[in-house]
């Protein structure tokens, strides 16, 4: 692989990679706003100018400059080379860059930050950026000087709503033009685009449209200032005050990596946002998966309840499970029908699997009916692990919700034991239930199938667990606990362990680390650990990639 | 080596001794000698007079709690909430006071002016403001750190001692009432209201450019 030197280390590149994308392959980081590691180069924000060596026998370019001298009071006539942006120079071979190291670039950084922050409000205090901001982070590491300028600065429209997600602030932007970027690249809708030039300049939607789509808020996502802000997560808390946990988005059979940004002395969730990976969702996430952090506290199941005649009464889990079993020993052996889910973990359903298989159990699989998928990240299957409640079956045979129904109006259906509430069927569809003895549920949400469950038991949601995810491309990726379990909830896996030693079956599982060794016995196919951390940065070493500015169809 | 032996004489007790009644005597004998003493100094005036000089001006000692002694200006009392010129709350929500706080007890709910608002975009405010007093730990951070002179302790006050314990947790309602050692519920440092004639800013329909 060829080489440059960046300050004195040796960076490779392919052919192609440009001085920036190469350096950010190796983790060092040349100071930038309008580059984006999963954009096209607009090289107009001028921040990662850096000083590149004549070759051999090459003159260097030079340009006369006016320099202040302090001694003589009076500018002087002095000469400096000619410096390049990195994210458009393309590396090559024995190229000799000079960046930390050379005090042109260091000048010329300070003075575009300078010029940046001319007529900017500097309403850090407010504004949702404020300690996520690159204004702030170059501004510490590059500009230390105060704003030189006395006059009044350029005022400009404040709070433009540009649709449903996305509120505009002119006077903190800085023209990168990321924003329209993601709208052309990524979406392929040019629905936004800069007006005006110099100090004047404003971004705006087109006429007559507001910014819409399923993608609104990576344009918020990719803006290094506080200039683009999201509705939902606008002034709900500061950033500093959050912690980011690794997860797997559970919007659909894409499986996203996120991040979750939580409050951990409310425990609560703030925002989602996308976690690089090359191999799954690159840079983005679309707008359903970056608000499923909302359903983690909504219409939770909190207590264990038992149905009495019509109503529903309270109780605890451990009586709840005693109650189970006790009705679910009066079954025949093959009357039994286990439901999986498609929402729940590949653990939840693994153990469920086990369950079903030492009671001779037929298997079926609940999940959410499909919506409305594009080419870019959204899967027409809502499901996130419809793949894996699959694989751990092992070659099983399993069926859908229609398919329990129908057996259950056959009448070759005694009683039920289910995960997930996310099914695609309407209410009445599930009436057939009530010819059933006893129907089991473990759910983290309410829904139609929890209304009729005789015994519901209170689950962990995807947030307040650890737990793995197979996507549609058949890769197990894991999620990480974000959040301690709401109520007297507890992770799935440990409800129909526990269920099953209540009726005397072989479920030995106590620790999450237990499941985990026997799903990379029994199914090695949707075991999340023989793949390389999710969390690695954007570009993992595996199998040479294109150049990421490769855009999405 | 056997060394000098010295004998020690046992004291003896007298008869007077032993009645104890010649001791007290002259114990009362010194009392009295310095009572006359002392009262006949005082009245000659050689010496400040005990019982009439505390009813005189100018002596540093309080009857408290009837009376109370004034705080330096920068003695740290309970908060206070500044109001602007128009009543509302100087505060625009920036949370810098609840983490620049030690004891966390500081709450802030901040939210977003309505569309139509002159102060949309340029500023939040705090839909609910709430401080534990009994948390507090007084240190002054959070005036150090509000950008905006929102919050003081300058209102030369302690805590009052209340029952309940619910008592203690001061809401926005109750820190606006609050008033300085000054009687004043606002701030001596100017501020700019976007719209003012006194606001330095000039928007894209009022500015020259």
């Amino acid at each position: 692989m060829p080489t440059f030197k960046l300050d004195d280390i040796e960076i490779p590149f392919e052919k192609g990679e440009t001085i920036i994308q190469a350096a950010h392959r190796q983790g060092i980081e040349i100071p930038h706003y309008c580059w984006h590691p999963g954009l096209s180069i607009a090289a107009n924000c001028r921040m990662c100018l850096v000083e590149i060596e004549p070759g051999p026998g090459q003159r260097a370019m030079m340009l006369d400059v006016l320099k202040w001298d302090a001694a003589k009071n009076d500018y002087v006539v002095d000469r400096k080379p000619k410096l390049q942006p990195a994210c458009q120079q393309m590396a090559g071979e024995g190229m000799v860059v000079r960046s930390e190291s050379s005090h042109f670039v260091k000048d010329a950084r300070a003075h575009v930050q300078e010029f940046l922050l001319v007529n900017h409000p500097v309403d850090c205090p407010i504004c949702d950026q404020a300690g996520e901001c690159k204004l702030q982070d170059y501004y510490l590491s590059e500009q230390h000087t105060p704003k030189r300028m006395l006059d009044e600065p350029v005022h400009k429209p404040k709070a433009t709503v540009f649709g449903d997600t996305i509120v505009y602030d002119a006077e903190r932007c800085i023209a990168c033009t990321r924003c329209i970027r993601v709208c052309d690249e990524l979406v392929g809708d040019h629905m936004l685009d800069l007006r005006e030039r110099g100090n004047r300049f404003e971004v705006v939607v087109a006429p007559g449209r507001k910014l819409e789509g399923d993608y609104t808020l990576m344009t918020e996502h990719v803006c290094p200032v506080g200039a683009l802000t999201s509705s939902h997560f606008r002034f709900k808390a500061r950033v500093w005050t959050l912690k980011e946990m690794p997860s797997i988005c559970p919007g659909c059979a894409t499986g996203c990596n996120m991040y979750i940004d939580v409050d951990l002395r409310e425990l609560r969730a703030y925002r989602n946002r996308p976690r690089d990976n090359e191999h799954v969702n690159k840079f983005w996430m679309c707008d359903d998966g970056m608000m499923t952090y909302l359903r983690e506290s909504e219409g939770r199941v909190l207590k264990a309840s038992v149905r009495k005649e019509s109503s529903r009464e309270e109780t605890t889990v451990e009586a709840a499970l005693e109650r189970a079993a006790a009705g679910l020993k009066g079954v025949q052996k093959g009357w039994l029908a286990v439901l999986l889910s498609a929402q729940a973990s590949t653990e939840d359903n693994f153990v469920m699997v086990e369950f079903a298989r030492q009671l001779g159990a037929p298997l079926y699989l609940s999940a959410k009916g499909p919506w409305k998928g594009d080419e870019i990240l959204r899967n027409v299957d809502q499901n996130p692990n419809r793949a894996g409640a699959v694989a751990v079956a092992n070659n099983a045979k399993v069926g859908s919700l229609k398919d329990l129904l129908h057996a259950i109006s056959a009448g070759q259906v005694q009683a039920v034991v289910g995960l997930g509430t996310d099914i695609d069927a309407d209410a009445e569809s599930l009436a057939v239930l009530s010819r059933v003895s006893e129907v089991v549920l473990i759910a983290a949400h309410d829904g139609p199938l929890a209304a009729r469950a005789s015994v519901l038991l209170p689950a962990a949601s995807t947030f307040e667990v650890t737990g793995s995810f197979m996507n549609v491309k058949g890769i197990a990726q894991e999620f990480r606990k974000a959040l301690p379990p709401k109520g007297d909830a507890v992770p799935a896996w440990d409800l129909v362990a526990r269920l099953g030693r209540a009726m005397e079956l072989d479920l030995k599982y106590r620790k999450f680390k237990e499941v985990r060794a026997a799903l990379a016995v029994l199914t090695p196919a949707a075991n999340p650990e023989r793949v390389p951390a999710a969390d690695a940065p954007s570009t993992p070493p595996a199998a040479p990639t294109t150049p990421s500015t490769a855009t999405n169809p | 080596m056997p060394g000098k032996t010295k004998v020690l004489k046992k004291p003896t007790r007298t008869l007077a001794d032993q009645s104890y009644l010649v001791e007290v005597v002259k114990g009362l004998g010194t009392t009295l000698k310095h009572f006359f003493q002392g009262t006949g100094q005082m009245v000659s005036g050689r010496v400040p007079n005990a019982v009439t000089d505390p009813l005189a001006e100018g002596i540093s000692t309080l009857s408290y709690p009837e009376e109370k002694r004034a705080y330096s200006e920068r003695w740290r009392g309970v908060h206070r909430l500044t109001h602007r010129d128009d009543g509302s709350p100087r505060c625009v929500a920036c949370l810098c006071c609840s983490t620049a706080c030690p004891a966390q007890c500081i709450y802030i709910k901040p939210g977003e002016y309505p569309e139509g608002d002159k102060r949309r975009g340029y500023e939040r405010y705090p839909v609910e403001f709430v401080i534990d007093e009994l948390r507090c730990i007084f240190c002054g951070f959070c005036v150090e750190a509000c950008p905006c002179d929102a919050i003081r302790m300058d209102t030369g006050t302690h805590m009052t001692a209340f029952d309940v314990k619910s008592d203690f947790v001061y809401d926005k309602d109750k820190l606006m009432s609050m008033v300085s050692q000054h009687g004043t519920q606002k701030s001596e440092n100017p501020r700019h209201e976007p719209g003012d004639s006194g606001h330095p800013g000039i928007d894209r329909l009022h500015g020259g450019h």
